[in-house]
């Protein structure tokens, strides 16, 4: 089957909107692909007006909090301009072990490019005490021209997750059967680079693939043999320096 | 499922599926656009109805109840309007002949589910055909889910949700198979999106919605969404119960009027509205407003009252109360409309009589300067109330909107204000059954007495700023509290009432007991458990000898208060003295809080 990719328009973000923006795309991204049940659950961003959906799912919601904490973590000690997610999915093909290697093969059918432009002045704290940055200053030319990117952003913001609709309901073909089971039902895995993958074409040393160390740890896995029926949900996380 | 195919049988299956996506996709649509006061069953096993497509959705809508599929052919469009209705500007109270003329209804949002048949397709067979198309359906049914979420109309939803449709619009929804063209004009405002058809068997699903882009022209209180900030002057709420049950009474009594801001030719009911909003003022507008709160951030407003709200009004309730009632929805699939459009009263919800009130309700209103009667009279009622602020961040705004929901949705109208009074004075906000209708005449009429003996009283704001200023001395943590509000009243036992003075020296025994084991997860919710406690009656022994001890010239005898302790008169002098006492607490108050706030950031 092919594979699809999706470059997400670039968003213009600052260090304390980094967590509600990505946990709002890729929550949206994986409600649309977690085609097991799932209980839907809507959730209110706090610097938007905007709702998005999560799946409801305990572990997946934490799996990407982890995720973007490492995101944040990363941003903070590269402060690069641009910053970019991958959320792929993948099917596992089983493979023979051989008396020589487990070699579980991963066929990646969809990948997410999230774009993240983060403003280059970080500030002192933020993650979990963001929300004070929220406060509304009192009629500066600052507060002004921050209400302006804000409104810039919340407009792109519901730019791509209206990119994300339109991109899975072109593109269902090469989604592979859904297994039966509940929640996120194909495996998933999020990477985070520094570098650019752009239109196919790479602007830095970025892999257009797993790193390495995904596929390391994809064969340390060592999944049982009747996987092929049953999918199991794994994050990888993977940092590529 | 059963997605084991035979070549005969996949037919039947297809049109299973079809029919289950038409159903769910209006489920999604209704739920996400149309709010219903039914208990979220999100918890617990999922229906096996509910499992179609992956989506668990919960409990269908009420509405989805009586319309009737059976006779609907799949081949149809399945079209379904979202209507915002508002009153009309140009509507005057002598013209009540006929309710188009009061309410202006605009189709904001109009989607088209269908099958299109499509003769020229090759027919799919095989097992694949239909597996994949229901696939794809349940990819397709995930976005329309999400964008429902990002259309402009599901502002309004939120909006009217979380102010329990006391807002000044309504939205309905009408389901057939045929639509008349938008005019010109709306189309000029309208887009349409249209999701990436299906192929299904012979044909394909297809949805496409048809939306307005701005709904700004419509006035509808802006949702604002404010960023959350620290409320240095925010008063918990639990004034919000003695509110509720205040103006439940006084419908029946017509004691209500008197002390209200009664909006031009609003009748009686509608002002408690107005006094909900006015009370909280702009603290109403943020906390309402915040999207990201589930639940209002208006107080809550008794619902109750407006079931039987009479005169002027009963027009707009009849037409509410049809809104929902599934019962008076025609069979004719083809030509379903919304309650609105069908006759008859129903046993439906009452709570959405408010809707039938639009355009009465106005966020901003007249400065309230209403005392609050309930807010001694049963320390009972505080108690559940407090437990209620533990699943929300902010005190007791609304503890009772995600409460009375389930009771909400089942109780007949008419019985509604009884039922809910009644689960008040048990203290089981969530309780569904009706009890002794005897406890709420003895409420109402407590109520309506307390109410006039408070207006009369001069008495009454004194006490509960004493009440406040001693319990600030031993909780120190709340220093968000401003006392100095005029609307902050002291739970003056009904003068008039020696049965119910008893009651309340027994209830709040109970509320101390119950305040304290009721721990406060959040500081707000402490906040509101500090203001609850201040106004119970017992305590107030005690801070009225403290009070005395500070301004010496309350007279509390150290019982329940009777009426010649509060209308004892006194002279200017003392009034300066207490004055002066109490703007010393104010300044205290107002330094701690900041301190407070400083220390939080």
């Amino acid at each position: 089957m092919n594979s699809e990719v999706c470059q997400l328009k670039e968003l213009e973000v600052e260090h304390f909107e980094i967590r509600e923006v990505l946990r709002c795309i890729l929550h949206t991204i994986l409600f649309h692909r977690a085609l097991g049940l799932v209980r839907p659950k809507d959730v209110d961003l706090e610097l938007f007006e905007i709702t998005y959906v999560q799946c409801g799912d305990v572990e997946l919601d934490r799996k990407i909090d982890d995720k973007i904490d490492q995101f944040i973590d990363r941003v903070e000690k590269h402060p690069n301009k641009k910053n970019q997610i991958c959320l792929s999915f993948y099917e596992v093909k089983n493979k023979q072990a051989t008396w020589f290697t487990n070699k579980v093969e991963r066929l990646y059918w969809e990948q997410w490019y999230i774009n993240l432009n983060v403003a280059q002045h970080p500030k002192g704290h933020f993650g979990k005490s963001h929300h004070s940055k929220v406060v509304v200053d009192r009629g500066d030319t600052a507060a002004d021209e921050r209400s302006a990117r804000r409104a810039a952003l919340e407009a792109s913001l519901r730019d791509v997750l209206f990119q994300i609709i339109r991109f899975v309901n072109e593109k269902k073909d090469h989604v592979p059967p859904i297994p039966n089971l509940e929640g996120v039902s194909f495996p998933y895995e999020i990477t985070i680079s520094r570098f650019r993958i752009w239109d196919g074409h790479v602007q830095e040393d970025a892999p257009n693939r797993a790193s390495n160390d995904a596929q390391l740890t994809s064969k340390a896995l060592k999944l049982p043999r009747s996987f092929s029926s049953s999918f199991v949900m794994r994050s990888i996380i993977c940092v590529n320096c | 499922m059963d997605l084991h195919s035979y070549p005969q049988g996949e037919h039947g299956r297809f049109e299973q599926i079809l029919n289950q996506f038409l159903l769910k996709s209006l489920h999604i649509i209704l739920d996400s656009r149309v709010p219903a006061n039914r208990p979220s069953s999100r918890n617990g096993e999922v229906k096996k109805s509910d499992k179609w497509f992956n989506l668990a959705l919960g409990d269908r809508p009420a509405a989805m109840d009586s319309l009737s599929f059976w006779n609907r052919s799949l081949m149809e469009p399945m079209i379904i309007d979202i209507i915002l209705v508002q009153e009309s500007p140009n509507y005057s109270p002598d013209h009540v002949s006929s309710s188009s003329e009061m309410y202006t209804e605009t189709v904001v949002e109009r989607w088209t589910v269908q099958y299109e048949y499509q003769r020229a397709m090759a027919p799919q067979t095989g097992d694949a055909s239909y597996k994949k198309t229901y696939k794809k359906s349940i990819i397709l049914l995930r976005s329309v889910y999400s964008m429902l979420r990002l259309l402009p109309a599901y502002k309004a939803f939120r909006k009217l949700q979380s102010l329990n449709r006391n807002c000044d619009f309504d939205i309905n929804y009408k389901v057939c198979s045929f639509s008349s063209p938008f005019s010109r004009t709306e189309e000029e405002s309208m887009k349409k999106y249209s999701f990436i058809p299906v192929d299904a068997q012979q044909g394909r699903l297809s949805v496409s919605v048809i939306y307005r882009k701005d709904l700004s022209d419509f006035n509808l209180d802006s949702f604002v969404s404010c960023p959350p900030e620290i409320i240095i002057d925010y008063v918990g709420s639990p004034l919000t119960e003695p509110m509720r049950e205040f103006p439940s009474t006084s419908s029946e009594k017509g004691a209500r009027a008197t002390s209200f801001p009664i909006r031009g030719k609003q009748s009686t009911p509608s002002s408690p509205f107005q006094r909900r909003h006015s009370w909280t003022s702009g603290l109403h507008r943020d906390l309402s407003s915040l999207p990201n709160k589930p639940f209002s951030g208006s107080p809550p407003l008794n619902r109750s009252p407006y079931e039987y709200s009479t005169s002027p009004t009963d027009v707009y309730i009849h037409k509410s109360q049809n809104q929902r009632s599934p019962s008076n929805h025609r069979t004719t699939f083809d030509d379903l409309l919304s309650p609105p459009f069908s006759p008859s009263p129903s046993p439906s919800p009452p709570t959405y009589i408010s809707g039938g009130i639009p355009g009465r309700l106005r966020s901003e209103t007249a400065p309230m300067s209403i005392p609050h009667p309930m807010m001694g009279r049963s320390p009972r009622y505080l108690s559940p109330n407090l437990s209620d602020p533990s699943r929300h961040s902010l005190p007791p705004l609304s503890p009772r909107n995600l409460k009375f929901d389930p009771s909400s949705h089942e109780s007949p109208s008419g019985i509604r204000l009884m039922r809910k009074s009644d689960s008040l004075r048990s203290g089981d906000l969530s309780s569904g059954s009706i009890n002794s209708s005897q406890k709420v005449s003895r409420d109402a009429k407590e109520d309506s007495g307390r109410f006039s003996s408070l207006l009369s009283s001069s008495s009454s704001p004194r006490v509960g700023f004493s009440r406040s200023s001693s319990r600030l001395s031993f909780q120190e943590d709340f220093g968000d509290l401003d006392f100095s509000c005029p609307f902050i009243v002291d739970d003056v036992d009904p003068p008039d009432n020696q049965s119910s003075q008893n009651l309340d020296g027994r209830n709040s025994s109970e509320v101390s007991s119950q305040a304290s084991s009721t721990t406060k997860k959040s500081q707000d919710a402490a906040v509101g458990e500090l203001v609850h406690m201040l106004k119970t009656a017992p305590p107030l022994r005690q801070d009225s000898i403290y009070n005395t001890s500070q301004s010496s010239k309350i007279d509390f005898d150290g019982e329940v208060g009777t009426v010649s302790d509060f209308f004892k008169p006194r002279k200017t002098s003392d009034a300066l003295e207490e004055l002066k006492v109490y703007k010393e607490m104010k300044d205290l108050l107002l330094s701690r809080s900041v301190s407070h706030v400083a220390g939080k950031e």
